[in-house]
């Protein structure tokens, strides 16, 4: 791999996000009323009044027009002002992302702590009753509604055993870092549930796989234990393909907190998101969509990045 | 506190932004106060904007913050605040030009009162109030009122007066009511953008100390404040005050539950009945000055153009089982003024629940039943949509017990709720058959916003003659015996019509924490939080 | 797969790929369990008005105000209204099970339909189709859900539309990748050779083959449709009460869940308990299915 086909692939996504951003511009046109909906019912605000919102807008162009010098400002930086706060897009997305970063980072780096060795115990004991209850929970996990079990344990662990506090991100006037742990415990817990499930599935079909191949027979052949034939041998070729699915779920985990986030009270930019819906606030959502869009994009391109560095049979031109 | 829309629950925003609280009289009260402590509120939405002017919510922090020239109390009457009397005719507050058609109005401020930067508030500062609101570039919620004032003439520091071009009896359910701006901090600023928005600046009891958006924001003391209790002490007696947001109503109440917070407001019925037992908590029934009610849309929808149809709907649907299903809080009602105003009027035609009535009444206008159990006439169905605010589970529990009832009458209902701007708008315009919510109104409700055939609530498409003349005599009047008259009529002339069937009463569940004294709740709106300065904990 | 794909004159051979799939699939203990369960899960869904006690919106004016617990009369409890939550619960399987499945199919149907015109023709179309598919994948789907369930309110088409609309990409790949290997092979040169459409070539030929994939994908998509479904039911997006679903059975159980948790428990169970069948038997199916095993 090389500088030349960095270059390459991030010239590649660009028509991807164009693609992207004409689809979400269409989708948000679909919707019924216009973004100035919210102030026709408001009778103070005079029709003279919208209609120099519309042109502050934009509005009153045509749809490609709108597009073009929407998707221009996008890509400058020039996102615009929320409908609901007045205040500039850009601000209120950075101000959640903070929060949205800690809790989708705790549970990506838990799903995996947990997932990698649940897989791997899984597919060295393949067929045996720990491999059997290991697929159990996992298969548990992804078939189980995420606000149900959210409010199931923080009935249990915030009210019946008051041992944990049942939302928000700190105690009020509390900046340390414990405090934050001890109010990120059930929400992270919940939001890595899911992958958790998914991920040792994969972890371990990669490890069969891998344990089935000639070099691994080889070397236990050569007298070699399980563990170091594991550790040694195995995982790095195992982990491959993994890598692929982590890194895209990455992206997933982020979308997933809208749920997680409410319940728990969680300032992040899924709470954000329903905020805007319910306000109609269409530039807070459309760029909070380009951005999730964009998340997905680079979260793709460093898979494929992570890819070639670990496997040295991959190189690029 | 909805799970999923932040809008103030099925009310006229801009009616009830007049409404902003009232101040509880502080000399009566026990002797207990004792200064300190913080009290922590959850809130259900998540805080857009301080700005009292341009928040699409009620404003509960604001109430504690900012405050107007008067505000109605817990009985929905007006006293003085900023200003020292409530302005009258009889008091020569206010003065109604010889032809009738204008008036003026004097206010006298309260002298010594400082902002919580200490600079005093003068009458300089409430002429910038409303040349600011009036501001076409200021994108504001609520404008009302401010279109009434030709000019406002400030004679001296402490003195106001207000030229109107009308005679505007609901004047004080407007502009000043909501709060006064700092002209020394906002001066040539933009008002859509200033930091005003995140730290306002008032004279109220309390000022911001920290707003996290999506999390808290904290209130203390504010040192300048100009009001002391009956001993000469120094309020509020609490330090302070924090919002928690939390917008989902079950985390609420948990919170609720684990003492993390200690007041909320609106908790949903059915979760009343589990925060009975729990220790440390009471709960406060607030009587707020709203009623449930059922609109038909007279716009586009042929069937209910039949007065006797509408009437069918009425006797078929059984309010003393919304009011059992909603665990017994609302009570039926028979007419849209609440019992709180002196003009509500118990003489109204009554529509008690009589489904062989209704079915008598649909038979006699041609809805015949069909195959399918459900009327028919000339090949339509009597089939429609009801529109309620989709995640206010109350409204959706009683929603479901009306089509239950209807079902019984030969009438199918098929809900389309809505959530967040979309319901307001839907409302607003009209895009429903049917449409079941609530109404708040100010202390000084003006109906015609509803019921006149140019109401802005109006979304339903009903146009009386007779009841815009009750309406415009009413609302044109300063007189009491005049208005309430002419408000009874109006009352009698509706329910005649039935453009709207009166369901339910709407009482707001407060849960607060037992150590909380000088707490009463206020009926205007939901925002209790003005009366916060005489509120103080018991350790 | 159906029997009458393969030829009968090879049934009596030892190991047709039917007999094969058969008995490799019954070995699946957890799969042919979560089949099981599916297949009575549907049965009760499709008998819900003969097996269901109450009316799925009777309400009791007598017990309203409070949930009951579970009783002889009602063996699930009653909620607020007074509607029995047995009947609730049965009726809320013909909608969940119903959405779960008809979004499934709309996007295998929508997946395979791209996946296979671009793997067959290739070229323009392929990467016009796969630039889209693309595209589409790179927007954050429970977002997307959100915003358009938001705007458009829907009733269950429309649910079952969103859905199934945005979740046919996966399949799309799948399908394509299959068609890319197939084309090349003999059977299809064959048909070729002897003047087949190219209808007739893609749907006919090449498809049949690839369908052990696309069964196991179309498998996995009912339950996360249903999943989705109840996402959207806690965000008071999904399907309107009083039409019953399990998870806005499961939403609206929610706020009772101090004073009446059985009203959570078994809508609950019975989306746990379908979407591990569902899960259950697409893993049987890969193992099944897959000719490499």
């Amino acid at each position: 791999m090389n500088a030349t086909h960095l270059l390459k692939r991030l010239v590649g996504t660009l028509p991807l996000l164009l693609g992207v951003s004409l689809l979400l511009f269409g989708v948000l046109h679909l919707a019924p009323g216009g973004p100035l909906d919210v102030y026709a019912d408001n009778p103070s605000v005079s029709p003279e009044a919208l209609a120099q919102m519309r042109t502050a807008f934009g509005l009153d162009q045509p749809l490609p027009v709108q597009y073009v010098s929407w998707v221009t400002a996008f890509f400058t930086g020039e996102w615009g002002y929320s409908i609901r706060t007045a205040r500039p897009v850009t601000q209120e997305i950075v101000e959640r992302i903070g929060p949205t970063l800690i809790l989708g980072g705790t549970a990506f780096v838990l799903s995996l702590l947990i997932a990698l060795p649940l897989g791997i115990v899984s597919a060295v004991r393949r067929y045996s009753g720990i491999d059997y209850l290991i697929t159990f929970l996992s298969f548990l996990g992804v078939s189980m509604p995420v606000f149900w079990l959210a409010l199931m344990l923080q009935l249990l662990f915030a009210v019946q055993w008051r041992v944990l506090p049942s939302a928000g991100i700190q105690t009020i006037g509390s900046d340390s870092v414990l405090d934050l742990i001890h109010h990120l415990i059930l929400p992270a817990c919940i939001l890595a549930f899911a992958s958790v499930a998914g991920w040792s599935r994969y972890m371990r079909s990669s490890m069969v796989e891998v344990l089935g191949q000639d070099y691994v027979r080889t070397a236990r052949a050569k007298g070699l234990t399980t563990g170091r034939v594991v550790i040694h041998h195995a995982l790095r070729n195992a982990l491959i393909p993994i890598i692929t699915v982590v890194a895209l779920d990455f992206a997933t985990i982020l979308s997933g907190a809208v749920i997680t986030e409410t319940i728990f009270a969680w300032p992040g930019i899924g709470r954000l998101f329903i905020e805007s819906m319910n306000g109609r606030d269409y530039p807070v959502l459309m760029a909070l969509m380009m951005a999730g869009s964009l998340a997905l994009i680079l979260s793709n391109l460093l898979a494929d990045l992570a890819y070639a560095a670990v496997d040295p049979r991959i190189r690029y031109e | 506190m909805t799970r999923n829309t932040r809008t103030p629950h099925s009310a006229s925003r801009n009616a009830l932004r007049a409404a902003i609280a009232s101040f509880i009289l502080l000399g009566g009260m026990a002797a207990a106060q004792q200064r300190g402590g913080t009290l922590t509120v959850g809130l259900g939405y998540d805080i857009d904007t301080l700005n009292v002017y341009s928040t699409g919510f009620l404003g509960d922090v604001q109430a504690a913050v900012v405050e107007g020239l008067v505000a109605p109390d817990a009985k929905a009457s007006y006293v003085p605040v900023l200003a020292t009397q409530v302005p009258t005719v009889r008091n020569g507050g206010i003065k109604i030009a010889a032809d009738g058609k204008s008036m003026v109005v004097t206010y006298r401020l309260r002298p010594g009162v400082k902002w919580s930067d200490g600079v005093p508030m003068t009458s300089a500062d409430v002429k910038f109030t409303w040349e600011t609101v009036k501001n076409p570039k200021f994108i504001a919620e609520s404008k009302d009122g401010s279109e009434d004032i030709a000019s406002i003439d400030t004679p001296n520091a402490t003195t106001v007066v207000v030229n109107y071009k009308r005679v505007a009896p609901d004047f004080m359910s407007t502009l000043f009511t909501f709060g006064i701006f700092p002209k020394h901090t906002l001066e040539g600023k933009d008002l859509n953008t200033d930091t005003y928005n995140e730290k306002p600046l008032g004279t109220g009891p309390f000022m911001v100390k920290e707003f996290r958006r999506g999390q808290y924001v904290i209130l203390e003391r504010n040192p300048y404040y100009w009001r002391k209790d009956s001993k000469g002490v120094q309020l509020p007696y609490l330090d302070g005050m924090v919002f928690k947001i939390i917008p989902d109503s079950n985390t609420l109440v948990t919170q609720l539950r684990t003492g993390e917070v200690q007041m909320a407001y609106g908790v949903p019925y059915s979760q009343v009945t589990q925060l009975d037992g729990v220790p440390g908590l009471r709960i406060v029934k607030n009587s707020v000055l709203s009623w449930q009610h059922l609109d038909f849309n007279l716009k586009t929808i042929d069937a209910f153009k039949d007065p006797n149809v509408r009437k069918a709907f009425a006797y078929a649907i059984n309010k003393s089982a919304i009011s059992k299903a909603l665990g017994g809080y609302p009570t039926p009602i028979n007419t849209v003024v609440v019992p709180v105003f002196s003009y509500t009027n118990p003489a109204v035609p009554k529509y008690d629940y009589n489904l062989a009535r209704a079915q008598q009444l649909l038979d006699a206008a041609g809805w015949k039943v069909g195959a399918d159990g459900i009327r028919v006439k000339d090949g339509k169905r009597m089939s429609f949509k009801i529109m309620a605010q989709a995640g206010r589970s109350t409204d959706e529990d009683a929603e479901q017990v009306i089509i239950a009832s209807l079902k019984q009458a030969g009438i199918e209902l098929q809900p389309d709720n809505k959530s967040g701007v979309a319901f307001r708008d839907a409302r607003y315009k009209g895009n429903y058959d049917l449409f079941y919510g609530g109404w708040i109104t100010s202390a000084d409700p003006t109906y015609s916003v509803f019921y006149g055939s140019k109401g802005v609530n109006n979304g339903q498409g009903y146009a009386s003659g007779k009841i815009d003349t009750l309406l415009d005599r009413a609302e044109s009047t300063l007189d009491p015996v005049q208005r309430t008259a002419a408000l009874r009529d109006f009352q009698t002339e509706l329910m005649t019509d039935l453009p709207s069937i009166p369901v339910t009463s709407n009482p707001s569940m407060i849960a607060i924490t037992e150590k909380l004294g000088g707490f009463v709740p206020n009926p205007t709106n939901m925002t209790n939080f003005v009366n916060s300065s005489g509120w103080y904990l018991n350790k | 797969m159906s029997d009458a794909a393969i030829p009968s004159t090879r049934r009596r051979t030892a190991d047709t790929p039917w007999r094969l799939f058969r008995r490799r699939f019954l070995r699946h203990r957890l799969a042919v369990t979560g089949l099981v369960m599916l297949c009575v899960l549907a049965l009760l869904a499709l008998l819900a008005p003969h097996l269901a006690p109450y009316a799925f919106d009777g309400q009791d004016l007598e017990i309203m105000g409070q949930p009951q617990p579970p009783s002889r009369a009602h063996l699930m409890g009653t909620d607020q209204l007074g509607r029995d939550a047995f009947t609730r619960v049965l009726y809320g399987a013909r909608v969940s099970l119903a959405v779960g499945l008809a979004s499934a199919l709309l996007s295998t149907l929508l997946g395979t339909l791209v996946g296979s015109l671009a793997g067959y023709y290739r070229s323009a179309v392929d990467s016009v189709l796969m630039r889209l598919t693309d595209v589409v994948l790179c927007i954050p789907l429970l977002p997307l859900v959100i915003l358009l369930s938001g705007m458009l309110r829907p009733n269950v088409t429309l649910l079952v539309a969103i859905i199934g609309i945005l979740g046919w990409m996966g399949t799309a790949r799948l399908v394509r990748g299959q068609f890319l290997s197939l084309r090349e092979r003999e059977f299809v040169e064959a048909s070729r050779a002897l003047g087949g459409s190219n209808n007739r070539i893609m749907f006919r030929h090449i498809l049949p083959n690839a369908l052990g994939p696309i069964i196991v994908a179309t498998t996995l998509a009912v339950g996360s449709g249903i999943m989705l479904e109840s996402a959207l039911s806690f965000l008071g997006l999904g399907v309107q009460p009083p039409t019953p679903t399990w998870g806005n059975l499961l939403n609206y159980a929610s706020q009772w869940l101090q004073n009446a948790p059985w009203l959570a428990l078994f809508p609950g169970l019975m989306i746990l308990i379908t979407v591990l069948s569902v899960n259950f038997l697409g893993d049987g199916l890969r193992d099944a299915l897959d000719p490499r095993s």
